[in-house]
């Protein structure tokens, strides 16, 4: 059961609903979002602040608080529903089978404990071993993701640590039970550039080595952009664009997308003007009628203002939420352009 | 052109000590910790100079000292010739005030949450009695806000009404609201998302041709500085490793640690590209490592950088440079 069969997806979300009930009423934070994520394979999921990656992250994890809960779709891992479990046995997937990296690597350590007594516990309750063997993979843990003298470091609490080598402790202790798939929201994020570098190599290689599938949150499209295959462009709760990470970077189809994309100042070409969306991410109190980024939208025409944009597959594997590329529309939005 | 702001040596040590009695009982010298070390740069009118660097580079330290919101312990400031510790230009030091402002990081603890946005704009216009009636005044902060792609009628709302980026453009009002023609600007972006991050990038970009401003950029961010910025200062650990036109610093990178710093950053069009990890992170600055404070973590690290610090010759302060040891 936890390893998927052969072309099975890891993870694969379908229609996700998300709702967080307010006295201003109900709001959707995720809004029928699809995705799957293979075995080996690192999806990035971008967008700006209020986008709702990091509440899809939770929601796989089964993190979603009250007055926040899952309304709809499906979240199956390896096969196997996860999102309507009762709490103990998600509990028990939970840092098992799916491993949990976040921004701050201060806050996800507990400050009173040792390195070793927060990786033993953590092997010691998802595998059976003594607590000798127990710190025996924790050092080979702590020694592949690179931390020097492991023997010695083992004992230091996490305030002895640097911020980027905390981080790599964060990441052992995501890797302790080998899990199938880990989700790393803003892994480096509060890091510097440099000791950024270092962590995505390192996410990248561990991925490879174990082949565990990732879906690594972040509003860096740097970042995706040197570690993800794949690459889901989120607004408003919905996924606007997905597809393989080049194509998206070099070619995006959604109109969102392509001024993201030019909205990033680069380091290899000189920029007379960064492309400049207007406006800003709606409120999700005030998410418009039709699709939710018509009124931002340089190509905006009748039907967007009143009906929402589904998934259309318009390259292989690359599905984009846009009425400009449903075929039925695109013949006419041809013609109107000059 | 004569340049506009001229800092030279200057200097910033932090007291780090631990408190007198733990002091005494343990014997323990006082602590310092040298935030800026020996920094000269100059900046002309009109040009945007950008710091750049990772965190505890000294950076913000530098920028605050700039625009004297942190004395410094040595050094001097000299902003269109008028000292900014002589005793002397005392009066003349009271006059550039106005034309000297700040834009700080996080908009949302830039502004008063408890003032209306007009209040706010209108404070330098006030402080610095420029408009005297109110009528007048309310003309000018309408005036402001159009400038900044805001609408006159935004005066009467609160900050919290605003997102991050609407923010930010009020703070940028505020810093035009005195005239002011020198702009210290301390990581203005890199609490915004990036499509508003364009968007305040943009409007500096054309408040500067329209009004002839001059910045003082201090960001983290490489492809932000190479955006916005003529000529670039990276700095490490408290001191300046290299001073450059931006293009050049781009193209050729000449301190290995600038060589290090462009070849970390992910960029959009390099998917795949084998990049070189480099090693190690910034040192505590309590405890800097002797000679070239870069040492530890240079791949072109000899006995001399282990011992020697560096001067700043021509640009950059390398001995693997200065020697020819590296192709410059």
């Amino acid at each position: 059961m936890s390893s998927p069969l052969p072309g099975q997806p890891v993870l694969s979300v379908r229609d996700l609903r998300v709702e967080f009930a307010t006295r201003r009423g109900v709001l959707k934070a995720i809004d029928g979002v699809s995705f799957d994520i293979a075995r080996g394979e690192v999806l990035g999921v971008v967008g700006e602040s209020g986008a709702g990656k990091s509440v899809t992250g939770s929601a796989v994890i089964g993190l979603i608080e009250p007055p926040g809960r899952i309304a709809g779709g499906e979240i199956v891992l390896s096969g196997e529903r996860i999102d309507n479990l009762p709490a103990e046995a998600l509990r028990r997937i939970r840092g098992k089978r799916i491993g949990m990296i976040f921004q701050d690597p201060l806050t996800s350590l507990n400050p009173l404990y040792t390195v070793a007594e927060q990786l033993v516990e953590t092997i010691r309750t998802h595998e059976d071993m003594t607590a000798r063997q127990a710190r025996t993979r924790a050092i080979d843990l702590l020694a592949e993701v690179g931390i020097p003298a492991p023997e010695r470091r083992i004992d230091s609490y996490p305030h002895e640590f640097s911020g980027g080598m905390r981080q790599r402790v964060v990441i052992a202790l995501a890797l302790c039970a080998g899990p199938e798939l880990i989700i790393a929201d803003e892994p480096t994020t509060a890091l510097d550039v440099s000791v950024q570098a270092q962590i995505i190599t390192l996410l990248k290689k561990l991925c490879r080595d174990h082949g565990t599938a990732v879906m690594l949150v972040t509003h860096d499209m740097g970042v995706i952009a040197e570690t993800a295959d794949r690459v889901a462009v989120m607004y408003a709760g919905r996924i606007a664009e997905i597809g393989p990470v080049r194509e998206v970077v070099s070619r995006p189809l959604h109109p969102y997308a392509a001024g993201l994309m030019g909205a990033i100042p680069t380091l290899d070409q000189d920029i007379g003007r960064l492309v400049q969306i207007p406006g800003s991410m709606p409120r999700l109190t005030a998410i418009p009628p039709g699709c939710a980024f018509n009124p931002r939208c340089p190509r905006v025409f009748d039907r967007c203002r009143v009906d929402r944009p589904e998934p259309i597959e318009h390259r292989p594997a690359h599905k984009v939420a846009c009425h400009l590329y449903d075929p039925a529309e695109r013949s006419a939005a041809l013609e109107a352009q000059p | 052109m004569s340049d506009f702001v001229e800092v030279k040596d200057l200097r910033r040590l932090f007291d780090v000590s631990k408190p007198l009695v733990t002091r005494l009982i343990e014997r323990a010298p006082k602590q310092y910790l040298k935030a800026v070390d020996g920094v000269s740069f100059s900046i002309r009118k009109g040009e945007t100079f950008a710091l750049v660097g990772e965190s505890g580079s000294g950076k913000s330290t530098v920028a605050r000292m700039v625009v004297g919101l942190l004395p410094a312990t040595e050094g001097t400031i000299t902003i269109d010739g008028v000292s900014m510790r002589d005793k002397a230009d005392a009066a003349a030091r009271q006059k550039l005030r106005r034309r000297i402002q700040m834009i700080f990081q996080d908009p949302y603890a830039s502004l008063n949450p408890r003032w209306r946005v007009e209040r706010i704009v209108a404070e330098p216009i006030r402080a610095f009695g420029l408009i005297t009636t109110p009528d007048a005044i309310r003309a000018r902060v309408g005036e402001l806000l159009t400038l900044v792609g805001l609408h006159p009628d935004d005066g009467r709302k609160f900050p919290h009404e605003f997102s991050g980026g609407q923010r930010q453009r009020i703070a940028i009002a505020r810093a035009l609201a005195s005239n002011a023609e020198f702009l210290v600007c301390d990581e203005p972006t890199s609490a915004l998302d990036v499509s508003v991050q364009a968007q305040i990038l943009n409007l500096m970009k054309e408040l500067q041709e329209s009004f002839g401003l001059t910045y003082l950029f201090i960001s983290h961010n490489l492809a932000v500085v190479r955006y916005m910025a003529t000529r670039i200062g990276v700095m490490y650990l408290g001191r300046l490793v290299e001073i450059a036109p931006a293009r050049e610093l781009f193209a050729r990178p000449r301190h290995p640690y600038t060589r290090m710093l462009l070849d970390a950053v992910p960029d959009l069009h390099m998917s795949g590209r084998t990049r070189t990890p480099v090693g190690g992170e910034i040192p505590n600055p309590i405890n800097p490592p002797p000679g070239c404070t870069f040492h530890p973590r240079c791949p072109l690290a000899n006995e001399r950088c282990r011992r020697e610090a560096p001067a700043f010759i021509d640009g950059v302060a390398c001995h693997a440079v200065e020697e020819g040891r590296v192709a410059a």
